[in-house]
């Protein structure tokens, strides 16, 4: 067994990958403000198309002119050229390349029981890059987390004020039960219920109807729910327990290429992973499985830089207590007086 | 009996069930939707047979951000919860101009891509086929109109005029509503009657 020098101090070369959780934030956000501005382009490219400035609103002017101004720096033929992105994240066109979340490719499958190639190869890029880096989508792309990890610190905030926030734990295989039995209504009703279900899709649309059809739809209230449902039961309750589109990326990314593995030699045991961990997982304990998704919100906290990204498709089994903490070192101390005086 | 074994039966359960369930026509799963419909609407051109629509829809969005004229709206819960979320265009409200845009965005061919021209559109798209109400149109009372004719993407092919221009809709028909848009009428006397089939 490797034998760790007690003495030695921490590495003070703070490694690079700590800052991925400020990128991933980033993409959460552009991703989010993405969504609200394709609808908005596609507003703008109406009003374009009708020919009719004048026939506007204010602030309908108002709206033009911004987007004008915001497009004019990408294209000259918006109401042609924009027509490059549209969608969402449950499926969009980027570029005349289609991409679509597997749960909408699984979720009409069952519900129209029918192959349409073009719609199936739409999901095989994220099916891929699902199979190497596990549920990415749920923690860089989705935007629902951008909520849903606002929520949590919501919920932090009212834990200082001593108000009430939920701390139960569920079984966190109820999601596969949840895919299942949405797949399933969706082969017996022929429609896609799993899309009602699904907080990302949900936003997508629900995005779309407020700005361009002028009002928020039911899904917004379902979508209040799950923020509740977090709140008062459990902290990111719905996509650990519920969601089902986690559910199928927590399948897919299973056996996922880069996941996040704890250096036990310079773990010093402090807990905080365990604490930032927006899944309740414990990287402390080297318990990642198939529902770590890859938010690197732990390699960002840890003050030894103990986590780091492996390439390995399975979890380290339990490596015990970190080398730098007070547990091991009493243990170490303990031996090695057991040796000292074995040895007298 | 093991875990696995276990899931993999109750799959396969549930499985041969819903495929017997959606095997047995006119079940109550099964059954036909059009008529729990309270209100006309069109799906947009293109559109599947009106369970298939259903079925392939994955309410994406993208055939109503790429409707350059705005026509396309979506579903909530007033129609079921089997057609939330799915696009449909009241005519009247803003109809369709046949640009075919939004059968080469849908990802998943419930609504069929279909080319921009004359001839594909009058093959192919069957959104619904317009109703001239003799009774209310003025063309039929006296006052020389013509109106939904000058307003048809398709004159004369779709719709053609008779003595007074009064409007005499043709087979070709492919159900777009400007007609029904332009009507001066109030209410409307030429409307589409949905083709969901």
């Amino acid at each position: 067994m490797h034998e760790p020098k007690l003495t030695a101090a921490p590495t003070l070369r703070r490694s690079l990958w700590r800052h991925l959780n400020k990128l991933r934030w980033l993409t959460l956000i552009i991703v989010f403000t993405m969504l609200a501005l394709i609808p908005s382009i596609s507003l703008y490219q109406t009003y374009l198309a009708a020919h009719a400035y004048d026939l506007l609103t204010p602030s309908q002017q108002q709206f033009y002119d911004i987007m004008a101004l915001l497009t004019s720096w990408f294209t000259q033929h918006p109401l042609k050229e924009l027509d490059a992105i549209k969608g969402n994240t449950w499926s969009a066109t980027l570029f005349g390349l289609q991409l679509s979340d597997p749960l909408a490719v699984l979720g009409q499958l069952a519900a129209s029981l029918q192959l349409y190639w073009p719609f199936l190869l739409s999901a095989l890029i994220p099916v891929l890059l699902t199979i190497i880096f596990g549920r990415f989508f749920c923690g860089w792309i989705c935007p629902a987390t951008l909520i849903y990890e606002m929520n949590s610190s919501l919920s932090v905030w009212l834990r200082h004020l001593g108000l009430i926030s939920g701390e139960q734990r569920l079984d966190r295989r109820l999601k596969y039960l949840v895919l299942i039995v949405g797949l399933a209504l969706s082969t017996a009703f022929g429609s896609v219920m799993v899309a009602l279900i699904y907080p990302p899709a949900i936003i997508g649309r629900e995005l779309y109807y407020a700005i361009a059809l002028g009002g928020f739809g039911s899904g917004t209230i379902f979508f209040i729910l799950t923020l509740l449902f977090d709140l008062l039961v459990a902290r990111r309750g719905f996509c650990r327990y519920l969601c089902p589109g986690g559910a199928l990326y927590a399948l897919l990314g299973r056996y996922r290429l880069f996941r996040i593995q704890r250096r036990v030699e310079q773990c010093n045991d402090c807990g905080k992973c365990n604490a930032i961990c927006e899944f309740s997982l414990q990287p402390m304990r080297d318990d990642f499985g198939q529902e770590c998704n890859n938010c690197t919100a732990c390699i960002a906290i840890c003050p030894t830089d103990a986590l780091h990204f492996s390439i390995r498709i399975r979890d380290q089994a339990g490596q015990g207590d970190g080398y730098l903490g007070p547990k091991y070192r009493q243990s170490r101390r303990e031996a090695d007086q057991l040796k000292k005086e074995s040895g007298l | 009996m093991n875990r696995r074994t276990f899931v993999l039966a109750a799959l396969g359960g549930i499985a041969a069930t819903l495929l017997a369930i959606k095997a047995v026509p006119g079940s109550a799963w099964a059954a036909n939707r059009v008529q729990q419909y309270r209100m006309r609407f069109l799906r947009p051109p293109g559109a599947l047979p009106e369970t298939d629509f259903l079925s392939s829809c994955i309410r994406c969005g993208q055939c109503a951000e790429v409707c350059p004229n705005h026509c396309i709206q979506y579903f909530d819960l007033q129609s079921g919860v089997e057609a939330m979320g799915t696009p449909y265009i009241i005519p009247r409200q803003q109809a369709c101009i046949l640009c075919m845009k939004c059968g080469d965005i849908c990802p998943t061919g419930a609504l069929a891509p279909i080319a921009h021209t004359a001839e594909a559109i009058i093959d192919n798209v069957a959104m619904g086929r317009a109703r001239v109400d003799e009774s209310l149109c003025l063309s039929f009372q006296g006052k020389t109109c013509g109106v939904c004719y000058r307003a048809c993407p398709l004159p004369d092919i779709s719709l053609r005029v008779g003595r007074l221009e009064q409007p005499h809709v043709l087979d070709q028909c492919v159900g777009c509503g400007i007609c029904e848009r332009a009507c001066i009428q109030m209410p409307q006397a030429i409307r589409v009657i949905p083709d969901y089939s």
